[in-house]
């Protein structure tokens, strides 16, 4: 698997777990869930375009994914704290990619889900700040 | 001064074993884009402490201390910058950061791409919450 084989994996998996715990939200929380399920939606549109201009089959997502029970608004709020740092770190993992044109995708979905990472923890009334967005302890 | 083969092959040994080999020294010179990052990150900790955001402060200057780590045996004078007149103006300063280090993490012919996307991503992030 690449590194784009496998961001596109988890953003099918962020868009299920969306999906799943956005229902679970209100107010800003839910205001937020919803704009990034969008934002989701939208990379996972752009890195198909990309395998279809390489004249490549992309990867399917699976026909469902482990989110756990999602019981009340903290365990869905969790959850997708959880998605966005899954997301953040499989994008970061990209960067040694050393075919140019593969590190550019890749940085460019690192920034984005860093971005989101930050703009949900804000959401959630979580520190934002992080110094190594996605980087394994 | 070596009579014998064996006296020449020791020899040998020895003037490369003391660096006597007539080749030039390299000076250690600080990789450009470690410093240029540098100096943003300290600079945005500057600004970014000035208007109170003071964990995003800690941020750079945790930045700035792994850069400088990468530097040793150079050390990189600290400038005082102007602070930014306000929390769009260091938004700004963040997202120019962040292309700056983009740039460095797509260019660089060092190890440390992914750093360099790591500081890219952070100070992206910082933009937008700031924003």
């Amino acid at each position: 698997m690449t590194a784009i084989d496998t961001g596109l994996a988890a953003e099918y998996a962020a868009i299920y777990a969306y999906g799943a715990a956005a229902v679970h939200l209100d107010g800003d929380p839910r205001s937020q869930a919803e704009a990034l399920e969008s934002e989701h939606r939208s990379r996972r549109d752009v890195l198909l375009d990309h395998y279809a201009a390489a004249g490549a089959d992309a990867p399917p997502p699976e026909s469902a994914y482990d989110v756990g029970v999602i019981g009340d608004a903290a365990a869905a709020q969790d959850l997708l704290t959880t998605v966005e740092e899954s997301v953040a770190a499989t994008w970061r993992a990209g960067l040694a990619a050393t075919d140019p044109d593969e590190r550019q995708l890749c940085l460019d979905m690192y920034s984005a889900a860093a971005v989101a990472l930050a703009r949900w923890r804000l959401a959630v009334g979580q520190p934002v700040a992080d110094p190594w967005p996605g980087r394994p302890e | 001064m070596f009579t014998t083969r064996r006296g020449l092959l020791i020899g040998a040994a020895v003037l490369t074993a003391a660096g006597c080999t007539g080749q030039t020294g390299q000076i250690t010179t600080a990789d450009a884009d470690l410093t240029a990052a540098l100096r943003t990150a300290r600079a945005l900790a500057q600004g970014a402490e000035a208007l109170g955001y003071n964990e995003i402060a800690e941020d750079h200057r945790t930045h700035a201390a792994t850069l400088e780590r990468l530097l040793r045996p150079n050390a990189i004078a600290e400038d005082e910058t102007a602070a930014p007149a306000d929390a769009a103006a260091l938004a700004d300063a963040e997202t120019a950061g962040s292309a700056e280090a983009a740039e460095a993490c797509m260019t660089t012919e060092s190890d440390y791409a992914v750093l360099f996307g790591e500081i890219a991503a952070s100070r992206a992030a910082h933009a937008a919450v700031i924003a």
